[in-house]
C-alpha cells in the first residue's frame, strides 16, 4: 500500500508542523507578559522609558530562544529526512517533533516572566539596576535548560539510526521517549522562571541581600530542574534499551505508559517545586539572616514535593522491566497503557498542591524563624494529606499492572 | 538545504587512526585570535592618561567585567579569576560578530566549540571547589539534602555544561536558519538586513554574555 | 479508501501545516492581549504619557508576534515548497 518512504516524509512533515506549532505559545505568552509588565513601570516612572524598554529586550530576546530551537528543529525535521529507512523513522519524527515542541512551552513562559518582574523592580530601585539586569539574566538563563533538554531528545530521536529495531515495540518506545521530556520540561520550565522573578523583585527591596538572594534562587532553580531530569532519564532508557526482550504486543503500550506516566507526573511537581523555591527567594530577600533555615525548610518542601514525580518515574521503571508474556488481546495492552495514564495524570493535581502548602510554609519560616519547627510538622502533615490522591493513582496504576 | 550545518572537514590517516580537522572552524578561530592578540597589542601599547581609542575599548571590558566578577566572587579570588572570564566574553562575543561580516562564518557554528568551552568552565569550577573545600566536603554535597539524590546531583551537574553549550549553539544555529529559510521565501528584498542586526549583533552579543556570566555563576557556587 | 504514496504525504503535511498555525495563534493572541491590557490600564494611571505607552505596547506586541511569524514561515513551507 504505501511504502516507508511515504510514512516517513509525511510523518515528518507532520511533527514540523507540531512543533513549531507548540514551541510558538510558551513563548509568546512570556513576551508578552514581560510587554504588560514593562508598560506598567513605565507608567510609574515615564523618565526611565529608555532603561526599561532596554530591559525588557533584552529578557525578551532570551524567551525567544526557546521558540527558536523549535524552529530549528522544525526546519530539520522538514528538509534534512533520511532518504531510506524502515518506517519506525516515522515514529521517532513525531517523538522528536513533541519533545521539542510541549519542551519550549515551559521555558518560553518561563523566561518571559523574570523579564516583566525585572522592569517592576528597576522602577522600585533605580540604582541597582545593573545588578537587577543581570539577575534576571542568569536567571532567565537557567530556566532555558529545560528546552535544551528537549532539544538533546529531539536531535537524539532525529539523527541515531533506529533501523535495526522491530517496528513494534520500538515506535511506540520512541514516541514514549518523546512525550517524557516534552511533558516533563513544561513543568520545570514554568517552575524555574517564578524564582528568578522573585530573586529580581527581592534586590530591589532590599539591595545588601543580593548575594544570599542570588544564591537561593540558584539553588531554588536547580532543584526545580529534577522532574526534568526524571523526564530525560526515561527517555534515554526508552531510546537504548534492548527491545528484543520487549514482546511487540502489549510492549508497545507498556513502553508509551511508561513516557507518558514520567512525563505527566513531572509537570505538577515541577510547578510546585517553582512555587516553593519563589517563595523562599521573596523570604530570603525580606530576611537574609534566617536564610540558612530558609534554606533547609525549602530543600525538605522541595523534596517531599518531588514524590508525586517519583510515583510516576517508579510506575515507568516497572512498566519497562517488567517480563511480560505476548499476547495481542486488547486487554492486556490497554491495562498498561491506563497503568501509565493513572499515575501520570494523577500527579499533576497533587504536585501543585504539594508545591502550593511548602511555599506557605517556607513564607512564614522566613518571617517568624521561631516558629520553624511547629511550621515544618504542619507541613509534613499536610504534605502528606495532600498527597493521598496521588497515592490512590500509584494504587490503581499498580493494581493494573499486578493484578488484573 | 541543510548545508548550513555542513562543516568542510580534513581526514588524515596517521598511524592507522584517522584524524579529522574541521578546516573552516580552525581558520575562522585563528581569525578570532589574531584580532584579538592584535587589539590587545595595540590597546596596551603605550598607557598614557590620554588613551587611544583601542586603550578605551578595553578599559570598558575590563572595568565591566572586573566589577561582575568581584560582586560574584571576593577580592583576591576575584582577581584570580577575572582573565578567564572577560577573555572567555570577548572571544565569544569576536566568535559570533564574526558571522555578520559575508565571506566569514562563525566558530560557533561548529558544535566543537561551545562544547569545549562548556566543558572547561565545568572543569575550571570542579577543580577550584575540589582545591578550595577539600576533597571530602565537595563529595559530600552530592549527598544533599537525602543520600539517595546522589545520582540526580550528579546528572545535574552534567545538565549544566549541557545547557549552556547546546544554548550558545541553538541560538547561533537558529539564526542562521532563520535569516536563510526567510531570505529564500520573499527573494531576499528587505527584511534580511534586519535580521542579520537582531540575530548577529542582539542575540549574538546577549548570548555571549549569558555563557560568561553563567559560567561564572558556577564558578561561584563551587568555591563558596 | 485507497491511498497512494504522494497522497498521503501531501495530505499529512497539509495537516501539519494547520496543527503549526492553529497551535501557534494561542500565544501571540493571549500575550499581545495582556500586554495591551497592562498598557490600557497605565495609560489610565498617566494619561499624559499615552504616546509613549502606545509606542513601548507596540514594540513588545512585535516582539511577541515574532514567534507568529516563526509559525506561519513553516506552514507557507508546508503548503507551497514542500
Amino acid at each position: 500500500m504505501l511504502n516507508s518512504i511515504a510514512y516517513i516524509t509525511a510523518s515528518s512533515y507532520l511533527a514540523a508542523g507540531l512543533t513549531i506549532g507548540l514551541g510558538a505559545i510558551g513563548a509568546a505568552l512570556g513576551e508578552g507578559y514581560a510587554a504588560g509588565l514593562a508598560n506598567e513601570s513605565i507608567s510609574y516612572k515615564p523618565k526611565m522609558s529608555g532603561e526599561l524598554l532596554k530591559n525588557m529586550l533584552v529578557g525578551q530576546a532570551i524567551a525567544e530562544s526557546a521558540a527558536i530551537f523549535a524552529l530549528v528543529v522544525a526546519i530539520l525535521l522538514l528538509f534534512a529526512q533520511p532518504s531510506s529507512g524502515s518506517p519506525i523513522v516515522a515514529w521517532s519524527a513525531i517523538g522528536a517533533g513533541l519533545a521539542m515542541g510541549l519542551a519550549a512551552i515551559g521555558s518560553g513562559i518561563g523566561a518571559g516572566s523574570p523579564a516583566g518582574k525585572a522592569c517592576l523592580a528597576i522602577v522600585h530601585q533605580p540604582s541597582e539596576k545593573s545588578r537587577i539586569m543581570t539577575t534576571m539574566l542568569v536567571g532567565s538563563a537557567v530556566c532555558q535548560t529545560p528546552a535544551i533538554f528537549g532539544m538533546v531528545i529531539s536531535f537524539l530521536l532525529m539523527f541515531m539510526d533506529f533501523s535495526s529495531a522491530p517496528l513494534y515495540p520500538a515506535g511506540a518506545a520512541l514516541l514514549g521517549a518523546g512525550l517524557a521530556t516534552g511533558l516533563a520540561a513544561i513543568g520545570s520550565g514554568l517552575g524555574s522562571g517564578l524564582p528568578a522573578g522573585a530573586a529580581c523583585l527581592g534586590i530591589a527591596r532590599q539591595p545588601k541581600s543580593g548575594d544570599k538572594t542570588m544564591t537561593t534562587m540558584l539553588v531554588g532553580s536547580a532543584v526545580c530542574q529534577t522532574p526534568a531530569i526524571f523526564g530525560i532519564v526515561i527517555s534515554f532508557l526508552l531510546i537504548f534499551m534492548d527491545f528484543s526482550s520487549v514482546p511487540p504486543y502489549p510492549g508497545w503500550a507498556a513502553l508509551l505508559g511508561a513516557g507518558l506516566a514520567t512525563g505527566l507526573a513531572a509537570i505538577g511537581s515541577g510547578v510546585g517545586n517553582g512555587f516553593t523555591a519563589m517563595e523562599a527567594v521573596s523570604g530570603t530577600a525580606r530576611n537574609p539572616e534566617c536564610n540558612s533555615e530558609t534554606n533547609r525548610v525549602m530543600l525538605i518542601g522541595m523534596s517531599v514535593g518531588q514524590s508525586t514525580a517519583i510515583y510516576g518515574f517508579l510506575v515507568s521503571l516497572l512498566l519497562v522491566f517488567t517480563k511480560m508474556e505476548p499476547s495481542t488481546s486488547l486487554t492486556s495492552c490497554l491495562r498498561l497503557l491506563g497503568a501509565g495514564i493513572s499515575s501520570g495524570f494523577g500527579g499533576i493535581g497533587p504536585g501543585i498542591g504539594l508545591g502550593i502548602v511548602a511555599a506557605s510554609a517556607v513564607r512564614w519560616v522566613a518571617r517568624r524563624p521561631s516558629s520553624t519547627v511547629a511550621l515544618i510538622r504542619t507541613m509534613l502533615v499536610g504534605m502528606a494529606v495532600t498527597e493521598s490522591t496521588a497515592i490512590y493513582a500509584l494504587i490503581v496504576a499498580l493494581l493494573l499492572l499486578f493484578v488484573l | 538545504m541543510d548545508e548550513f550545518t555542513h562543516i568542510p572537514q580534513l581526514t588524515l590517516h596517521l598511524f592507522g587512526f584517522n584524524l579529522v580537522f574541521n578546516t573552516e572552524t580552525i581558520m575562522m578561530t585563528w581569525v578570532v585570535m589574531g584580532i584579538l592578540i592584535v587589539f590587545g597589542f595595540l590597546a596596551t601599547r603605550k598607557i598614557s592618561f590620554i588613551p587611544n581609542p583601542f586603550q578605551v575599548v578595553g578599559e570598558l571590558f575590563v572595568t565591566a567585567f572586573y566589577d561582575l566578577t568581584s560582586d560574584a566572587l571576593d577580592e583576591e579570588m576575584a582577581k584570580k579569576y577575572f582573565p578567564i572570564i572577560c577573555s572567555l566574553f570577548m572571544f565569544l562575543l569576536l566568535c559570533n560578530y564574526l558571522g555578520i561580516i559575508p565571506k566569514l562564518s562563525e566558530p560557533t557554528k561548529d558544535l566543537n566549540t561551545p562544547l569545549s568551552l562548556g566543558i572547561l568552565g565545568f572543569v575550571i569550577a570542579h577543580y577550584s571547589g575540589i582545591k578550595a573545600k577539600g576533597f571530602k566536603k565537595y563529595a559530600k554535597e552530592y549527598f544533599e539534602p537525602i543520600f539517595f539524590m546522589a545520582p540526580l546531583n550528579i546528572i545535574g551537574e552534567l545538565a549544566k555544561v549541557v545547557s549552556i553549550s547546546f544554548r550558545l549553539y541553538g541560538n547561533v544555529i537558529g539564526g542562521s536558519i532563520i535569516i536563510l529559510v526567510v531570505s529564500h521565501l520573499i527573494y531576499s528584498v528587505a527584511l534580511p538586513p534586519f535580521m542579520v542586526v537582531f540575530f548577529g549583533i542582539f542575540v549574538g552579543g546577549i548570548q555571549a554574555f549569558v555563557f560568561t556570566m553563567l559560567t561564572l555563576v558556577y564558578i561561584s557556587l563551587q568555591v563558596k | 479508501m485507497d491511498i497512494a504514496g504522494p497522497d498521503f504525504i501531501k495530505g499529512l503535511s497539509f495537516l501539519g501545516a494547520g496543527l503549526a498555525m492553529g497551535f501557534g495563534a494561542i500565544g501571540p493572541g493571549i500575550g499581545e492581549g495582556f500586554a495591551a491590557g497592562k498598557a490600557c490600564e497605565a495609560i489610565g494611571r498617566k494619561p499624559e504619557e499615552a504616546g509613549l505607552l502606545t509606542r513601548t505596547m507596540l514594540v513588545g506586541q512585535a516582539v511577541s508576534e515574532s514567534t507568529g511569524i516563526y509559525s506561519l514561515v513553516v506552514a507557507l513551507l508546508l503548503l507551497f515548497v514542500v
